[in-house]
């Protein structure tokens, strides 16, 4: 590998000269090696575990989510048409879309963010900061799979301007990178991502026409299968789990059904809630991945374990209360979605997928291990109000965490106070 | 009773003073530097609201409203005295502010002087008023209006709380150095309204 580190050295750029370029080069090449850079002072290095690495690791704890996602947008495309109904039919025809529908937002995302984030880097005058990484996987993943791309863009330029370097770049942001791009898009565009209704649309973008085209060179009709029949639908809006639950209980969500090419399917049965088969975002699909993703943060100790469990038992907690207030005054109130039995409440929308990789992010939550108990607990808690019974907003995890993200400087401050006390109080006796 | 929880929860997050109406930014902005001063200024709104609110609403209902009066003499039967009501509003609040002077100068002078002319400021405060004009609006009874002026002083002290401590956080943070103190505090609490939005149009 010789020849790589020949090949970095003969290509650094001055830095004197050009600034850009060389935070640029440094960037990329401390993805290749270990920085050479060294502490002036005394240090205490207890692990080789620096951002970067920290930053990977997420990266690929979400990577299983992330290609049954994928995966998940061509299945839903060809489920749009009427072919290939079974879910791992069709395997490679699914996969490909999936990735050809994907990557022109997982680009322009890379593109806008890191671009901003080597701007920054520039004029500060440091290295290139790592977190971005992270929110540049993030955000295409909380988005709708059809959203236009300049609004990604818009979205993403927001969030890391003002939630980020503002506040002094990574690791020092108040508020989740990835949230504020999709909390600016839910308020700026609602219509693209108002969320109770799911526009699932058998249109294949510029990239498809032009494997498409390259297919066909090759003799290869309809590669993707977008023959004269199936192109009859123009696509179809269906309804989420959530705005079905919210109209009818648990129940209306097992009795909604799809029917096309003349067969009927249930579309949000528990087993395929539980795979992933529903279309949606690409992050919230499959909660078996998501599930091995939190598995693998918790046990590298990269998302912490506490806001995990006290964030499900918050949830648990809250749609309970829910529960027993439906049974108690059940024939008073309107509201059909608190009779939901709390344990089909995580089954529907993105709530493992905001507690492995939304709540856990370590600069947004509380710091103090009692601080993050409390902090979990109330995300679990505010998200369930906010679903429930807020008909404005069909999911509540986004806000939830943005608002206990406001709050999580001051549960430290609190927990540090209390700690202060006790010790005190020692000190009297 | 559920009516007068759901009257507090949302004055105090639905239909927060500061992060949802934007009232009352001035002292918000000034005083959050430090949590303890947050803490002091958010308990002397909240002390100022719970009383202005009701005593205004007893003003308003024995004296200012039409026919209040009547019992003086018949003519004043329909007669409305409405017109004064900015200025009794204002008076009420004012006395209630120097009442609050005066405790917090007698038992925490410490807190009396990091305050500053912020206390006194509190008359002038919108979101004082605004508690008193939004009860009014709202035709609340005077339980009720109690309610609502606890709560929306309990929304602006969590408000002014979280803000103080948020800017405590980045007191240690490279911002760049054009934002720092004031501009970062509007970007804040421009983000905190953001989160704030998710809680609007809750119905209990």
């Amino acid at each position: 590998m010789k020849f790589i580190r020949n090949f970095m050295d003969k290509i650094e750029p001055d830095k004197k000269d050009s600034p850009f370029l060389h935070t640029l080069w440094d960037g990329f090449d401390t993805f290749l090696y270990v920085p050479a850079h060294v502490t002036k002072s005394g240090t205490h290095i207890k692990d080789g575990m620096d951002l970067k690495r920290t930053m990977i690791h997420v990266v690929l704890a979400m990577q299983l989510a992330f290609i049954i996602g994928m995966y998940n947008i061509g299945h839903q495309h060809y489920f749009a048409l009427g072919l290939f109904p079974d879910f791992f039919a069709g395997f490679w025809e699914k996969l490909l879309y999936g990735v050809l529908q994907y990557l022109p937002m997982l680009i322009v995302v890379h593109v806008v963010g890191l671009g901003i984030e080597f701007i920054f880097a520039t004029k500060k005058g440091h290295a290139i900061e790592e977190g971005f990484l992270v929110s540049a996987f993030l955000i295409p993943l909380v988005m709708p799979p059809a959203i236009p791309l300049w609004i990604v863009a818009l979205a993403t330029a927001f969030s890391v301007v003002i939630a980020k370097e503002a506040f002094g770049g990574t690791g020092m942001n108040i508020f989740n990178v990835a949230l504020i791009a999709r909390v600016f898009v839910f308020f700026a565009f609602p219509a693209e991502i108002s969320g109770d209704e799911i526009w699932v649309s058998p249109d294949y973008s510029w990239l498809h026409q032009g494997f498409s085209g390259i297919a066909s060179l090759f003799g290869s009709n309809d590669f993707f299968s977008m023959n004269a029949a199936a192109v009859a639908v123009d696509g179809y809006t269906g309804a989420t789990p959530l705005s079905l639950a919210a109209k009818g209980g648990w129940e209306n969500v097992q009795a909604y059904t799809v029917s096309i090419a003349d067969q009927t399917y249930q579309p949000y049965s528990v087993s395929n809630l539980l795979l992933g088969n529903v279309p949606g975002s690409v992050g919230e699909g499959s909660k078996i991945a998501i599930i091995l993703g939190a598995l693998f943060l918790a046990v590298t100790r990269i998302g912490s374990w506490r806001i995990m469990l006290s964030m499900v038992l918050g949830a648990a907690f809250m749609s309970i209360v829910l529960n027993i207030i439906s049974v108690q005054y059940g024939a008073e109130l309107t509201n059909p979605f608190i009779s939901v039995p709390w344990y089909y409440q995580f089954l529907m929308g993105s709530v493992f997928f905001a507690m492995a990789f939304m709540a856990t992010d370590p600069v947004t939550a509380s710091g103090t291990s009692t601080g993050k108990w409390v902090y979990g607990f109330l995300i679990g808690v505010v998200g369930i109000i906010i679903r429930v019974l807020n008909p404005a907003y069909p999911e509540g995890w986004m806000l939830a965490i943005l608002l206990l993200n406001v709050f999580a400087p001051l549960i430290d401050h609190v927990v540090l106070q209390q700690n202060i006390k006790r010790r005190l109080r020692r000190v009297k006796v | 009773m559920s009516d007068l929880i759901n009257i507090f929860v949302k004055a105090a997050f639905v239909e927060n003073m500061v992060l949802i109406y934007f009232l009352g930014m001035c002292s918000y902005l000034a005083v959050s530097k430090t949590i303890k001063t947050a803490v002091g200024l958010g308990a002397a709104v909240i002390f100022v609201l719970a009383i202005t609110a009701p005593v205004n609403w007893i003003i308003r209902e024995t004296l200012l409203v039409e026919g209040a009066l009547s019992w003086i003499s018949p003519a004043l039967a329909d007669q409305s005295f409405e017109f004064l009501g900015l200025i009794i509003y204002i008076g009420v609040i004012a006395a209630m502010v120097q009442l609050v002077e005066m405790v917090i100068e007698k038992f925490s002078p410490a807190l009396y002087m990091s305050l500053g002319i912020f206390l006194p400021l509190i008359t002038v405060n919108c979101a004082i008023l605004g508690g008193t004009l939004f009860m009014i609006a709202k035709e609340y009874s005077l339980a009720e209006s109690t309610v609502f002026g606890i709560g929306s002083g309990f929304g602006f002290f969590l408000a002014i709380v979280a803000l103080a401590a948020i800017r405590e956080k980045i007191k240690y943070s490279a911002v760049p150095a054009p934002l720092r103190g004031l501009g970062m505090a509007f970007i804040i609490t421009g983000l905190m309204g953001l989160a704030f939005m998710g809680l609007m149009g809750i119905k209990l």
